[in-house]
């Protein structure tokens, strides 16, 4: 495989700075209805901007305790986080909440105990997770609980056999996952449950050159990446496909060159930001997941991050090399 | 968007306005988000002259809604603070008896909000709460609850939130109802419905092949009759043809268990396996270079090779035995290989993409059965095997390289 590094200054470098400030600009633009119609899911929100930012090594421009305060509003006496302040709880936010604490190094003023109480009780007789209360089920749930649950060093609380299990049997004959048995694999969902498989220490149930095989299909001409057969390129996929490429151990399998050079397409070289393909709006979203990519495509100047726990790599050193 | 500084009053006037268009006119079917040009053109083309025009805000005609983009921003945040207070209220008066006026305020506010912001998962829950509370729901107020998720899948077909909570309404029906096998023919109308207009939609197939569960097995087959007409007019919707593997999984269920049935399950799966063969190589030389209908063609293959071309001694699926069916069902996939590789001009994208789809079909057939790959050599001859492989080494060079790897050539 050829060396995406050496061809990177002939295709347009990656504008750091202006992602920065494209990210601390947007927390403050709060007119418009796109951000109206998101404050539901503002943790996650926080947690694609802050990551970003710490692996472009602009953390310490924000402010940890506003931060942090505010994310204590959001969570509900049952232990579970909310989207934002007064909001339901949810796994989907509880996981977010974590993680930004995990990256400020403040996990010390979680009360352990609740938040992972709130976690293992929404495990299923079968081993799979609901996302909440009113029982969805989705392997997605399952890769937040683990995955929660592993950063809280807490995976003793729940039935980690059984939860491999499920995930298991929600494998396709296409070497995919969905997100119950017998539903369409999905970039997405195959990262989620390549996932959970490796930080539960369980990947030997995949197959790794069947998955390989339909991962590596999903580049296309451009060298972006879908989600799915016959879908258009997005720059979320750079990280869903790529990190479960990388867990299997198969990344050399994609054409990484092309692929950095359709993330850096997708950049908004005047005000910052990054879109889902070259020539459309940015937005948080696409920012995070393009420069993961390009963490994960090991570009100069951006930090490691970790493919299955979704945070920079001396973010989960610190907390998994401690006892 | 404009109107940022509108007072508080003013916003509650917006909202009340809002939700007395939706209480009076509660067949409302559609709803969109309009720019405020298109109200006076929607008006020219219902031709209504008698139209009582009362705003700039809203448009309601033939139980169509739409809703200016100029104050959608000022009308959704006052739909969430007016919804956030009702229920906060209501919360702190569950279990006291005033507690009932703030369940109409929390059911219409969720409502406005809802209809606003599709994935605002609290608004949601608030109406299962309030549903899940009560002593006897009745059917109606289940109804009003697939009534309403509908409206707004018609303006937010992949809202998750949404689809989700059709199926916690559709698993209280079952339980306090009984399941009726009507509401999933409906569901399933509905999405081949919304995947008419949101195409390739994975949480709207999601739905439908969770309904795959509730189905009898005559269900099942109805499905597979029904669906197939729309799959074969949108041959890249590779979930639709998800659908329909999930469908003909459950045919073959009943050949993983022995019983008194067994032989009569397995001529009724052969046939439909043998008919969706027949149909998938229709359109695969219909329509050139579709990925969607060479990986439905994968696993059909698979299946067949895996349930149908094995010894009657071989008990389990996953020995594949090369007895003479499976050679001549090979034999065939060679042909449509060797008809699927002919390039008339290198700059016919269709017939390139025809070629690199059937060359990975056949190698990632040869995964599986790496008996395969002597007959592809007898077959095909050397130098058109090499084409095959050239084929593929240009486009996905890793593909060759794990086979090299795994068989010894």
């Amino acid at each position: 495989m050829s060396s995406s590094s050496s061809s990177s200054s002939q295709m347009g470098e990656l504008v750091a700075d202006k992602h920065v400030r494209y990210i601390l600009m947007s927390e403050k633009k709060k007119e418009s209805f796109e951000s109206v119609v998101m404050d539901h899911l503002r943790m996650n929100g926080a947690y694609w901007g802050l990551t970003t930012l710490d692996l472009l090594d602009k953390l310490p421009s924000v402010s940890v305790d506003e931060v942090v305060s505010w994310l204590l509003t959001c969570q509900h006496e049952s232990g579970g986080f909310a989207g934002n302040t007064g909001h339901d709880p949810h796994v989907l936010y509880t996981l977010s909440a974590v993680q930004i604490l995990a990256l400020f190094d403040k996990l010390d003023i979680l009360d352990v105990a609740k938040v992972s109480s709130y976690i293992a009780g929404l495990q299923n007789e079968d081993g799979s997770f609901s996302g909440d209360m009113w029982g969805e089920v989705d392997t997605r749930f399952s890769y937040i609980a683990i995955c929660s649950l592993s950063i809280l060093k807490c995976l003793d609380k729940i039935n980690v056999e059984k939860a491999v299990d499920y995930i298991v049997s929600c494998k396709n004959l296409d070497g995919g996952f969905g997100c119950t048995p017998g539903a369409e694999s999905h970039a997405g969902q195959i990262f989620c449950c390549v996932g959970a498989l490796a930080i539960t220490g369980s990947l030997h149930h995949v197959d790794k050159d069947l998955l390989g095989w339909w991962l590596c299909e999903r580049q296309v001409k451009s060298g972006g990446l879908n989600g799915r057969p016959e879908k258009l390129p997005d720059v979320c996929y750079s990280w869903w496909v790529l990190s479960s490429l990388i867990m299997i151990d198969r990344v050399h399998w994609i054409n990484k060159a092309k692929l950095v050079k359709f993330i850096l397409d997708c950049q908004d070289l005047e005000n910052g930001g990054i879109s889902d393909r070259p020539d459309d709006a940015v937005d948080i979203f696409h920012t995070y997941f393009g420069v993961a990519g390009l963490s994960l495509l090991e570009y100069p100047g951006v930090k490691a991050i970790d493919p299955a726990y979704a945070l920079p790599v001396d973010v989960i050193n610190r907390i998994l090399l401690t006892k | 968007m404009g109107q940022g500084s509108c007072s508080q009053e003013d916003s509650f006037d917006l909202l009340n306005q809002f939700e007395h268009v939706l209480d009076s006119d509660p067949l409302i079917d559609e709803v969109g988000f309009i720019h405020p040009s298109q109200f006076t053109m929607l008006d020219k083309e219902s031709g209504s002259s008698d139209y009582n025009k009362t705003s700039t805000n809203f448009w309601n005609q033939d139980h169509k809604l739409g809703i200016s983009t100029d104050i959608l921003t000022q009308l959704c945040r006052v739909a969430k603070h007016a919804f956030l207070a009702a229920f906060n209220e209501y919360k702190r008066h569950e279990n006291i008896s005033s507690g009932v006026s703030f369940v109409s305020k929390v059911m219409k506010h969720s409502q406005a909000v809802l209809l606003l912001s599709s994935d605002f998962g609290t608004a949601w829950n608030a109406r299962k709460l309030i549903l899940s509370r009560q002593n006897q729901p009745t059917l109606e107020a289940f109804t009003e609850e697939l009534r309403l998720s509908r409206l707004i899948l018609s303006n937010c077909p992949k809202s998750e939130p949404t689809w989700s909570h059709r199926r916690w309404i559709i698993k209280m029906i079952s339980r306090s109802f009984s399941t009726p096998q009507d509401i999933v023919t409906k569901e399933s109308e509905l999405v081949e419905s919304i995947g008419e207009r949101s195409k390739m939609n994975y949480r709207a197939w999601y739905h439908r092949c969770w309904l795959v569960s509730y189905m009898t097995i005559e269900q099942v087959l109805q499905e597979l009759n029904k669906s197939k007409r729309w799959a074969g007019l949108h041959v890249a919707d590779s979930s639709c043809f998800h659908y329909r593997r999930r469908l003909m999984l459950r045919v073959l269920e009943p050949l993983k268990v022995k019983g008194s049935n067994a032989n009569d399950d397995e001529t009724e799966a052969h046939k439909i396996w043998m008919e969706e063969l027949d149909w998938n190589k229709e359109l695969v030389k219909r329509y050139l270079g579709r990925e969607a209908l060479w990986l439905h063609r994968r696993f059909l293959s698979l299946n067949w090779i895996m349930y149908f071309c094995r010894n009657q001694s071989s008990e389990t699926g996953e020995s594949i035995v090369m007895n003479e069916e499976t050679v001549i069902f090979i034999d065939n996939e060679i042909h449509l290989l060797e008809s699927s590789m002919t390039v008339p001009d290198n700059k016919f994208e269709d017939f390139q993409a025809q070629a690199l789809h059937a060359s990975a079909y056949m190698l990632w057939l040869t995964k599986h059965i790496p008996k395969l790959w002597r007959m592809l050599e007898e077959k095909l001859g050397t130098e058109k095997l090499k084409c095959v492989l050239n084929t593929v080494d240009q486009e996905r060079p890793s593909l060759l390289l794990q086979l090299k790897h795994n068989n010894d050539y």
